[in-house]
């Protein structure tokens, strides 16, 4: 890590935003395209910073800059190429999640602040949902990270340099991808925001630069944990004839049109049958991704 | 880290910690004061970062975020004015626990430097290492067994009270069913 590594993670999510917003209109033509991305900006810029009427201002004014902080903070230990690595720590695995949890407080934050009711209720389900797709995030990290033998994300990235991680543990892919899917609020786990029932629900009441920030942060999110998935499942830099920053970026946008093409496909889930899924199902099979991920590293890593 | 970078990370971090460690008691609203003592634990985090205990301070950083914010919805649920609108106050017996709280502190500070460290803190040939291994291992094994198995108690005893019916499985009331 050198002392330019924090600019160049802040130019990635930029410029990786943008090409993802990109990327959403060619998939779903009613996001924004590049000429109402521009506007929108000088939109956000020119509207006045909106105050609903009874609120926690303090909260509601914070969740969007916190919602920031984390995507920016999971971005930031995304290994782009073998020399560019972000910040290349020895826990990178369980720091990249660290980030990601402060969505939670983030959107709990922007619930309680707006002050309506039917906000809160988002806050709340939001709180119910972070409960199920906490577990399987995290159980799936473990089941990758065993092979490596290390929680450094760059040795995951180097273990799978043979064989992605998507294919000796397939199972513990089907469980991470809708996890990060709902860390991106996107649907079908948009339970927060539901725009058809709660009317926008956590994020109803922001306008502006607030609202601005709020997508941003998405994007960045979306861009994080893309970029994470083909680190720790499809291999990372390692691929044949082209660069490996080149690879990165190819897995990363195939995992990005992958979660956005679900969000437009997929209906949103009622909340209590994603809990439900999620206690049943998804922990319990990742139970089972943990021990088939030491199965197989006894008998072809060791 | 460099000593520059660490005393960058951790006197603004120690400063904020204390912060809103004291504002948390200062609010009357329950979600601002989940969501401080959050920031106060997620700053702690940052002290252990600094101090290079990666793996500690990652961790603190990740657990506590979710566990406050659960935290924060049982106050929320909870108590009958969460949003502070009426100015309730936070302490209970203000004169003691300042008391108790100065002494304590006193006695953890002389504590700290009347200790004689060993120089070496990390590594196989670490002494206290080898001390805490000791010591987990054997005199304070009952201890921990017992506090694992009674943390399991609570886990079960909370998952049959959250069952429909409460522990006995009774049918739940006309009306309340979802499935």
């Amino acid at each position: 890590m050198s002392e330019l590594t924090p600019v160049w993670i802040l130019l990635v999510a930029l410029a990786g935003s943008g090409a993802l917003g990109l990327l959403h209109h060619a998939i779903d033509p009613r996001a924004a395209g590049p000429g109402e991305m521009v506007l929108a900006v000088r939109r956000a810029f020119a509207e006045p910073i909106s105050v609903p009427e009874q609120r926690d201002g303090v909260l509601f004014h914070l969740a969007p800059l916190l919602l920031v902080l984390g995507a920016v903070g999971a971005l930031a230990f995304v290994p782009w190429s073998p020399s560019f690595r972000g910040i290349d720590l020895s826990t990178g695995a369980i720091a990249f999640p660290a980030m990601l949890a402060y969505v939670t407080p983030a959107i709990f934050m922007a619930g309680w602040g707006s002050g309506r009711p039917l906000a809160v209720v988002g806050a709340f389900r939001w709180i119910a949902l972070m409960l199920a797709y906490a577990m399987p995030l995290a159980m799936t990290l473990t089941a990758v990270a065993a092979p490596a033998g290390s929680l450094r994300v760059t040795d995951i990235v180097d273990v799978q340099h043979a064989v992605p991680a998507a294919l000796v543990q397939p199972l513990a892919f089907a469980l991470w991808l809708p996890a990060v899917q709902a860390v991106c609020f996107l649907s079908p786990f948009d339970v927060a925001q539901a725009s058809g029932e709660l009317r926008g629900g956590v994020f109803d009441e922001y306008r502006g630069l607030d609202r601005a920030l709020v997508d941003l942060a998405q994007r960045i999110l979306i861009l994080a944990v893309s970029g994470m998935t083909a680190a720790l499942f499809l291999a990372g830099w390692h691929g044949p004839l082209l660069p490996g920053a080149l690879w990165m970026a190819i897995k990363t946008a195939a995992v990005a049109a992958l979660l956005l093409w679900s969000a437009t496909r997929l209906p949103r889930m009622p909340v209590d049958q994603v809990v439900s899924l999620a206690w049943r199902l998804a922990n319990p099979l990742a139970i089972v991704a943990i021990a088939w991920g030491g199965l197989v590293t006894l008998v072809f890593y060791r | 880290m460099s000593a520059v970078a660490t005393a960058l990370v951790f006197w603004p971090a120690a400063a904020l910690m204390l912060v809103t460690a004291v504002q948390v008691f200062r609010t009357s609203s329950m979600a601002r004061a989940g969501l401080l003592l959050l920031g106060a634990l997620g700053f702690e985090g940052l002290l252990f970062l600094a101090l290079a205990s990666e793996f500690l301070g990652v961790l603190m950083v990740l657990m506590m975020s979710g566990e406050m914010v659960v935290m924060t919805f049982f106050m929320v649920m909870f108590m009958p004015d969460p949003g502070g609108l009426m100015g309730m106050d936070m302490t209970h017996q203000p004169r003691r626990s300042a008391a108790v709280a100065v002494a304590v502190t006193a006695a953890l500070a002389v504590l700290a430097v009347a200790t004689d460290w060993p120089g070496r803190v990390a590594g196989r040939s670490a002494p206290d290492v080898e001390a805490i291994g000791f010591e987990v291992m054997s005199r304070s094994m009952f201890s921990f067994l017992f506090a694992g198995v009674t943390i399991l108690f609570a886990m079960i005893g909370g998952v049959l009270l959250a069952q429909h019916g409460g522990r006995l499985g009774l049918d739940a009331p006309a009306g309340e069913e979802r499935e």
